[in-house]
């Protein structure tokens, strides 16, 4: 990843992707231009000192259409989606929205952050939803530390989760699969249409 | 006199936390000439002045000290009571035992001490204090308005729509001033000519207003209610009496070359000309510096055309002398010159801003003629280098103003919403193209305005980036701005077809001089002083002179309406009497002693010593003597203190007073 956060912007037209100001919108259903840099999201944060860019920053960068520069850090994925910066924003701008959209977008232009772990989790996640109907963690945790590479973390906690019953070893297959399949069909379909994001 | 009352005051508590006003009392009644003695918590109150009052009925006072505030806040409402009780109001007296002493020490009994002594030096003051008698001047019911601006156009219009005869004086050969060069203005986008140019119509054909265009202040003297000003008008060339308003000297004039003013220099203009179509008066003035005629002799090309007969290139300048009661002053602003340092001048200039030398850095007032209907371009955005329409543009406020290090600390406070103007301005004419404003803080108090910067972000899509301009320099046909963007960051670099710079306003060039002739005062920017910023924010500290406008400080055009105004307001005030009263705190002569060294003249900052011939029953000359007008003695006392001879004293303040005043301490 290139570090891109403290080269200089040089703005035209061309370097401003107002597309990116619009997607974000769209997606998100709050206004970006709203805001006027007062920083009470940052001020509020919980996770702000883990993130590089914070959050009043990420408006800004929408703001100029800097979308890699957006994309190229980790905070949408510190985000805790826990809404205290859009509770509190005197602007009505819902900056956990927008975060959501960040997320998405990222995703979707195969950003840097891809290869995050967050975002490996999230695959993984929805995958096991999209095979079983539910969610089976032990298969989970096990690919996730495989593909991550990390083989040993959290194993302790293993036992511990399995003999209070919240970790099986098992999974329980969904009865009903077949609808599954339906809603993920109909998503994909909505996708193709473009009335779903 | 031997029957005078102490009244002491606690002032809530801001006198008797730190002053044992009882005691104070106290030791009042022991002094001499004192009848009686009292303290009350609010003197100022009803209850207070009626306890003043009554006090006189029943004690027959006949001078009165009221120990509390400083004359400055309450000597008149004291006054008032003293006159109500019967009293020659003159006979009342403040002891300022609050600003003087209680607010300033913390010890009480020396505070009590001090405020003790305070009143018996008032209480031998007001034993020797005389009956004064108000001075009464008559008024002349004219006013002279000087600049014919909105400020001036508003004060003019509104004085002689009340029937007073107004005298406007305006400097250029039209009226109109800063506002007829705008295009539209905020915050509700109107065309400033809609608004502006019947105004200016109004003015032309007031009855009640004589319009001196081309004119300069020369002199100005007398005092409140009775000014008498001598205005220069400058030759024309252009006799107004026979001029038609035709035009056709301008069409034929061979001279088309010369740039343009009022356009900021972007557009050409003859040498016989009008600053613009819609000036008022419509009649045009030889630029003698730039005629061939006046160069050479060899044209004269407009004479032959003229058919009435207008043109008089012998016209001489001429000097005309107006006699008013009140002056309203409205000169107004220039914007400040962004160049190198500007010659003569303790200002600094921006070098690195390349204005003066990269064509495509312009000012606000340009971009204005730019983006107007009736100017050089007919509305047209376009780069004053090749004409092209530029895509890019970056404006950049505060160059100048706040900037200490170029000498103007002030906030101009008209470019954060005018830049907002802009960038609207040039998105509904180059809808493809882009804005950006450079900015350090958006300063945007004022009805509708704070919505009409947000929309110019939100809804006409500019792009404001906080921090300022660093360099800015040429770079093939691009202007390239360097800046930072202090919410990301990080530097900014903006290849600009256009940079329009936000440059701070200043008094007119000559503010200080004119200033100097009507005796007013002004900060070290040569704004003019007000006499006091909250409570006569219109008037300035010299009596019967007004302010209107931005030859006081930046504002915008409401607020310089209201301001204009207001002065108008307070000239009606003057008018709605025929004698004026004064108070009689002046200096007076005394003729037997005054050796007529005039020394007093010398120091007098009101020009109100006049030099005073004594003649004999025959007429034979037998002395000058000093002569202090009352009219104009503002009772300052500085020819008391000056006069060698000790024959000039302050009725109010005599030497024997003071020298009173001293000894009992």
């Amino acid at each position: 990843m290139k570090n891109i956060k403290n080269t200089k912007m040089e703005l035209s037209q061309e370097t401003m992707n107002v597309g990116f100001i619009k997607k974000v919108e769209t997606l998100s259903g709050s206004s970006v231009r709203r805001c006027f840099q007062c920083g009470k999201c940052s001020a509020g944060c919980p996770m702000r000192s883990f993130m590089d860019h914070p959050p009043n920053r990420i408006v800004r960068l929408i703001q100029l259409g800097q979308w890699e520069r957006v994309l190229a850090g980790r905070s949408i994925w510190y985000c805790a989606s826990c809404e205290t910066c859009s509770t509190r924003c005197p602007n009505k701008v819902d900056l956990a929205a927008i975060m959501d959209a960040l997320r998405k977008l990222s995703w979707d232009a195969d950003g840097p952050s891809k290869e995050s772990y967050v975002q490996l989790a999230n695959r993984l996640f929805i995958n096991n939803i999209k095979q079983y109907g539910r969610q089976y963690e032990m298969r989970l945790a096990a690919v996730f530390n495989v593909k991550s590479g990390q083989f040993l973390k959290d194993l302790m906690l293993g036992p511990k989760l399995l003999s209070k019953g919240k970790l099986k070893m098992f999974h329980s297959k969904n009865k009903n699969l077949a609808e599954i399949e339906k809603i993920f069909n109909r998503i994909e379909e909505m996708r193709k249409n473009g009335d779903a994001p | 006199m031997s029957r005078i009352g102490v009244f002491i005051c606690h002032c809530g508590e801001n006198i008797s936390r730190t002053v044992d006003v009882e005691q104070v009392a106290q030791a009042a009644r022991q002094m001499v000439g004192v009848a009686y003695a009292c303290d009350y918590k609010y003197m100022c109150s009803d209850p207070g002045q009626t306890l003043l009052k009554k006090a006189v009925a029943e004690q027959r006072l006949e001078g009165i000290v009221v120990a509390a505030c400083s004359p400055r806040m309450h000597e008149k409402t004291f006054r008032n009571a003293a006159q109500g009780a019967g009293l020659n109001p003159f006979l009342c007296e403040m002891a300022n035992i609050r600003e003087h002493c209680s607010w300033v020490h913390d010890d009480r009994a020396e505070a009590t001490a001090k405020a003790t002594d305070i009143v018996r030096m008032l209480v031998e003051r007001v034993r020797k204090n005389k009956k004064l008698i108000p001075i009464t001047v008559p008024v002349t019911k004219r006013a002279l308005v000087i600049g014919g601006g909105i400020a001036g156009i508003q004060a003019a219009l509104d004085i002689a729509d009340c029937g007073h005869q107004v005298v406007l004086v305006e400097r250029e050969p039209s009226i109109g001033g800063h506002m007829a060069m705008l295009s539209e203005t905020f915050p509700t986008l109107d065309c400033s000519q809609c608004i502006m140019t019947p105004r200016m119509v109004d003015v032309v054909n007031h009855p009640n207003i004589i319009l001196h265009t081309y004119s300069e202040i020369e002199s100005v003297d007398g005092y409140i209610g009775n000014f008498s000003i001598t205005i220069k008008k400058k030759a024309r060339s252009v006799d107004m009496a026979k001029c038609t308003g035709c035009g056709v000297c301008m069409e034929k004039c061979p001279q088309k070359k010369i740039p343009n003013e009022f356009d900021k220099n972007l557009g050409f203009r003859p040498a016989i000309y009008v600053p613009f179509p819609q000036a008022v008066p419509n009649t045009p003035v030889i630029d003698r510096e730039h005629c061939t005629k006046f160069i050479n002799g060899k044209c004269g090309v407009c004479q032959k055309v003229c058919g009435p007969g207008a043109v008089d290139y012998e016209q001489q300048d001429q000097l005309v002398v107006e006699q008013v009661g009140a002056i309203v002053v409205a000169t107004g602003f220039k914007l400040y010159d962004i160049g190198e340092k500007p010659k003569g001048s303790a200002i600094k200039g921006y070098g690195e801003f390349g204005h003066g030398k990269i064509p495509d850095v312009i000012d606000g007032l340009t971009f204005e003629r730019l983006a107007s209907a009736s100017g050089p371009t007919g509305g047209k955005i376009v780069r004053p280098s090749d004409g092209k329409e530029p895509k890019q543009v970056v404006f950049v406020q505060c160059v100048g103003s706040r900037a200490r290090e170029k000498g103007i600390s002030y906030c101009s406070k008209v470019c954060c919403m005018y830049t907002a103007k802009h960038t609207m301005l040039y998105k509904h004419k180059v809808h493809d193209g882009q804005a950006y404003v450079f900015f350090m803080d958006a300063r945007t108090p004022g009805k509708s305005y704070d919505e009409f910067w947000r929309r110019a972000i939100e809804e006409e899509e500019a792009v404001y980036i906080r921090g300022m301009v660093s360099r800015v320099y040429q770079k093939g046909e691009k202007v390239v701005v360097m800046g930072s963007d202090i919410a990301v960051g990080v530097q900014v670099e903006i290849e600009a077809d256009l940079v329009v710079l936000a440059t701070a306003i200043q008094p007119r060039d000559g503010a200080d001089t004119l200033a100097q002739k009507l005796g007013i005062s002004y900060d070290k920017y040569h704004f003019y002083s007000e006499a006091h910023a909250k409570l006569r924010p219109v008037e300035c500290a010299t009596a019967g002179i007004y302010l209107a406008g931005a030859c006081q400080g930046p504002k915008d055009i409401p607020e310089t309406v209201a301001q204009a105004s207001a002065a108008a307001a307070k000239v009606m005030t003057l008018f709605s009497k025929d004698k004026l009263e004064r108070e009689p705190i002046v200096a007076r002569v005394n003729e037997k002693y005054c050796v007529g060294c005039f020394a007093c003249k010398k120091v007098c900052a009101y020009g109100a010593v006049e030099e005073k011939e004594i003649r004999d029953r025959q007429g034979n000359l037998i002395r000058v003597v000093a002569y202090v007008n009352p009219g104009v003695c503002s009772g300052c006392g500085t020819c008391q203190a000056t006069c060698p001879s000790k024959s000039v004293e302050l009725d109010g303040y005599t030497d024997e007073q003071v020298m009173a005043m001293l000894e009992t301490l």
